[in-house]
């Protein structure tokens, strides 16, 4: 038995048509009124691979917020160039409220490099409305167990005396892990090379391997080698000493003027009405103090830094003053 | 010795319990489903379902997603051998010598050995990884950018050996698709190459979508211009079965398969990918039919299809033993550890034994689920092919549309993926062999960072190349590989490639 023959018309048509008919059913989206919001799901664009900083905050944010709004919350993941088509994507997607961001310190710095480059910028801070600065982590300087660095001064006068020859690794160029060393390294005026890699587990990777002899990471995300003594922290970028941290002096306490955290955000695109902005406020003021949202938080190695829309903005303005200037000492780098 | 048979034990007492086991299954089960469908991989498959781990305990949720990651490597095969369809990366390779054997009617047969082939690579992997994790997690350290840059460079030289076509077209697609691969912005500069200013092209071309379309999309456009046999109508239950002489052939493909991929999975830096193309031009290599490949050779389906079993096993040794991700599957799945708050780091091991070794049990438990699952449904995805090409190509478009969207909820993908059917359709025609496009694609930006990632460490000398003794001994293999086959241009003796250049020659005239 063998079945010969062209593919007719007909037949074809009737599976296009059942294909079609399945592919557009999707949600339908009615007209939103801001008093009523949310009246249906609420997307947050997840500009970052799954799993990655925005998405473990996103997640249990989101499970939270269900309960409060009894509408879903859907986790959206767009990720590309380092967080810029996701920001991008939400820059112009329709202000309503139903389309937010979840985003992290390098928000600041992507208009900044496109003017270095001389393109012009696909978005910029104005398009979008803060809402609400959930956590806040701030970096350590770390180095790898086969270097004898204990103290930030150790690194600091081996680099003086061998000018481009320590490599430090990074998440990749104009990065969340980048742009803390640059500022360091420019205040203590030290050559030391960069070497980008494709994420945060590939700078820990080099760092851990020694094809890098530094590196800034995120107190969470190096925690685990630290624990295990292969990496050996020196020095800390928040304002005061980190509670899991005591014994690291900052930056400020080694004479530099340098903060610098990896924090998570929430925005809405520049138009969203004032009332539905204000209920983003309400319900995520709500969301981080219940039990469910700190636990989570407490599990990723991290505690809440709650900052309500007036105090994100003002932090939010003096971060990106910083970024900018940490993407201007970076300058364009010559291949 | 004894304390990991101890320990071993735990991890059963763990794997076993009745709950454990329905998530493992569950696992697997929709790990086969994921990797069936077109576009939807694993890392796709994962970050959907980690929402659902939630409300489960560390263990399970990790046995779960995991399950889905070497589960997808099973399913993969399945679409690729009936249909010609990629279900992912990996399966590129299998989409060659599988699909020509469900030509030829020996689809069943191609799916047996492809689920035998990765039970025995999925098993040889995780006992790999019960015995000598730690020390293995060592040795992957050492692979820096100019080990993985000396790595890339043996792909390429292998590259001669991926095609059932002439080296002349092997290697024009190998360059297209190596320039195709130079899209998106530069990791050391920060320019944008060839972008057009789409930001979804920053991170250049998308292996999914481009494999998608030129295997899966090529193949359905192509088939209106030409009469259609459906061979494989009413399958008998002894012809799903590979004969005698099919398993023999598969037997050393898939030992070596299994060894090949397990090395190239540990390496970190998304180096599985290439551990199926590496398989398939090993196994030609030392092949005594070479130009069977391409039409119908089992060691061409059971070479690949263990290697990249074996690889997705390598792939958890540094993530257990070292706490670091090898590529984007395991980094998702250190986020979910992390999520319950078992922060992945050296110390897994000690602080966390009933997560560790209970996670490396269920792996045992999972293969053997994957193989019970996937052999009977043997028969049952044969007969998809009973269902009219006018019912089920407009499906497949559909899913290999959703499923391409899926991966990055990106539009552009899906254009790219249509544009690229339309490419695959004009190779078909003009008999040119996709494989070395898709193997070029991988290969160029991850060569171009490590090489360039080598120079920043060497400080712009070449010589760290030799200096490091694995990158050296790897150079030293791809130029005994090339002064051997310039050995026998040089006393003009005819191999197969020039055979099939003569061919190709004769069918022009």
């Amino acid at each position: 038995m063998s079945n010969t023959g062209h593919i007719d018309r007909r037949g074809l048509m009737i599976g296009a048509a059942v294909s079609a008919t399945a592919m557009s059913l999707g949600p339908a989206s009615g007209p939103a009124l801001a008093d009523d919001y949310p009246t249906r799901a609420i997307t947050v664009i997840n500009p970052f691979p799954p799993g990655g900083a925005a998405d473990v905050v996103a997640r249990p944010f989101a499970s939270v917020v269900e309960t409060i709004v009894k509408q879903p919350m859907v986790i959206e993941t767009k990720a590309g160039a380092a967080g810029a088509v996701g920001a991008q994507f939400a820059a112009n997607a329709r202000p309503d409220g139903y389309t937010l961001l979840m985003h992290i310190v390098s928000i600041s710095g992507f208009a900044e490099v496109d003017r270095l480059f001389g393109r012009k910028p696909k978005f910029t801070r104005d398009d979008f409305i803060p809402i609400a600065r959930l956590i806040a982590d701030p970096c350590v300087l770390v180095v790898n167990d086969q270097q004898p660095y204990k103290t930030l001064q150790e690194f600091m006068d081996d680099a003086r005396k061998r000018p481009n020859a320590l490599i430090f690794s990074s998440s990749g160029l104009y990065g969340a892990l980048h742009l803390p060393m640059a500022l360091f390294l420019k205040a203590a005026g030290l050559q030391v090379r960069h070497l980008p890699t494709a994420g945060g587990g590939p700078a820990v990777t080099a760092l851990i391997g020694n094809n890098s002899q530094a590196l800034v990471s995120s107190i969470a995300a190096a925690s685990g080698q630290m624990k295990a003594g292969r990496v050996r922290p020196l020095a800390c970028f928040g304002a005061t000493r980190a509670a899991s941290l005591p014994d690291v002096p900052t930056m400020k306490e080694l004479g530099f003027d340098i903060e610098y955290y990896l924090w998570v955000g929430l925005f809405a695109p520049k138009g969203t009405p004032d009332a539905v902005v204000t209920k983003l406020r309400d319900v995520t003021r709500e969301t981080v103090r219940t039990d469910a949202f700190e636990k989570a938080m407490k599990n990723i190695g991290q505690d809440v830094a709650y900052l309500d829309q007036a105090e994100f903005k003002t932090f939010w303005d003096a971060d990106a003053r910083r970024i900018e200037d940490a993407v201007r000492s970076i300058g364009k780098v010559e291949g | 010795m004894e304390a990991t048979i101890d320990s071993l034990l735990l991890g059963f007492s763990v794997a076993l319990r009745p709950d454990v086991l329905l998530y493992a299954f569950v696992g697997c089960l929709v790990g086969t489903l994921v990797g069936m469908l077109p576009g939807i991989g694993p890392l796709a498959g994962i970050s959907i379902l980690l929402p659902v781990t939630f409300g489960l305990d560390a263990t399970k949720a990790i046995v779960m997603l995991a399950g889905i990651y070497y589960g997808s490597q099973y399913g993969g095969s399945t679409t690729s051998i009936l249909m010609r369809i990629p279900g992912e990366a990996a399966s590129v390779m299998t989409c060659i010598d599988g699909y020509a054997m469900t030509r030829r009617g020996r689809g069943g047969a191609a799916l047996c050995i492809a689920a035998v082939g990765s039970f025995v690579a999925g098993t040889f992997g995780v006992i790999m990884l019960t015995l000598v994790a730690p020390p293995l997690g060592a040795f992957a350290l050492r692979f820096g950018p100019p080990e993985f840059t000396a790595l890339l460079v043996l792909g390429l030289v292998f590259l001669a050996y991926m095609s059932a076509t002439s080296l002349v077209r092997t290697l024009l697609m190998a360059s297209v698709g190596l320039m195709l691969g130079m899209i998106g912005i530069d990791v050391m500069t920060g320019h944008f190459r060839w972008a057009f200013d789409i930001p979804e092209l920053g991170d250049g071309i998308g292996i999914v979508p481009v494999a998608v379309g030129l295997f899966g999309l090529g193949e359905i456009l192509s088939t209106p211009s030409r009469t259609v046999t459906t061979a494989v109508v009413a399958p008998r239950f002894r012809e799903l079965l590979p004969s005698r002489a099919e398993w023999r052939e598969a037997a050393a493909p898939i030992g070596r398969g299994s060894v090949l991929g397990f090395l190239v999975g540990i390496i970190p830096g998304s180096a599985h990918i290439i551990s199926s193309f590496l398989s398939y031009a090993l196994e030609r290599r030392l092949s005594k039919t070479p130009e069977a490949f391409g039409h119908g050779a089992v060691a061409g389906v059971a070479g690949p299809e263990s290697a990249n079993n074996a690889a997705s096993t390598g792939a958890f040794v540094p993530m257990l033993a070292l706490g670091l991700p090898t590529g984007p599957v395991t980094a998702v799945l250190m986020a979910a550890l992390l999520i319950h708050g078992i922060p992945p780091g050296p110390q897994l091991v000690t602080e966390h034994p009933n997560v560790f070794w209970g996670f490396v049990a269920s792996m045992y438990v999972g293969n053997l689920m994957l193989l019970a699952l996937n052999l009977p449904l043997v028969g049952l995805f044969v007969s998809v092919l009973r269902i009219p090409y006018a019912y089920l190509y407009p499906l497949i478009v559909m899913f290999c549309i959703v499923g391409v969207y899926e991966v990055n909820h990106s539009i552009v993908d899906v254009w790219i993926m249509l544009a690229m059917g339309v490419v695959g359709w004009l190779l078909r025609k003009f008999d040119f062999d996709p494989a070395p496009l898709v193997l070029g694609l991988v290969i160029a930006p991850i060569l171009e960072m490590s090489l360039r990632q080598s120079l920043v460490m060497s400080n712009g000398h070449w010589t760290i190349f030799v200096q490091r003794p694995i990158a050296a001994v790897l150079l030293a293999l791809c130029a005994v590989l090339l002064a051997l086959s310039a050995a026998s241009l040089l006393r003009r003796r005819r191999d197969w490639r020039a055979r099939l250049a003569a061919e190709e020659a004769g069918e022009q005239a």
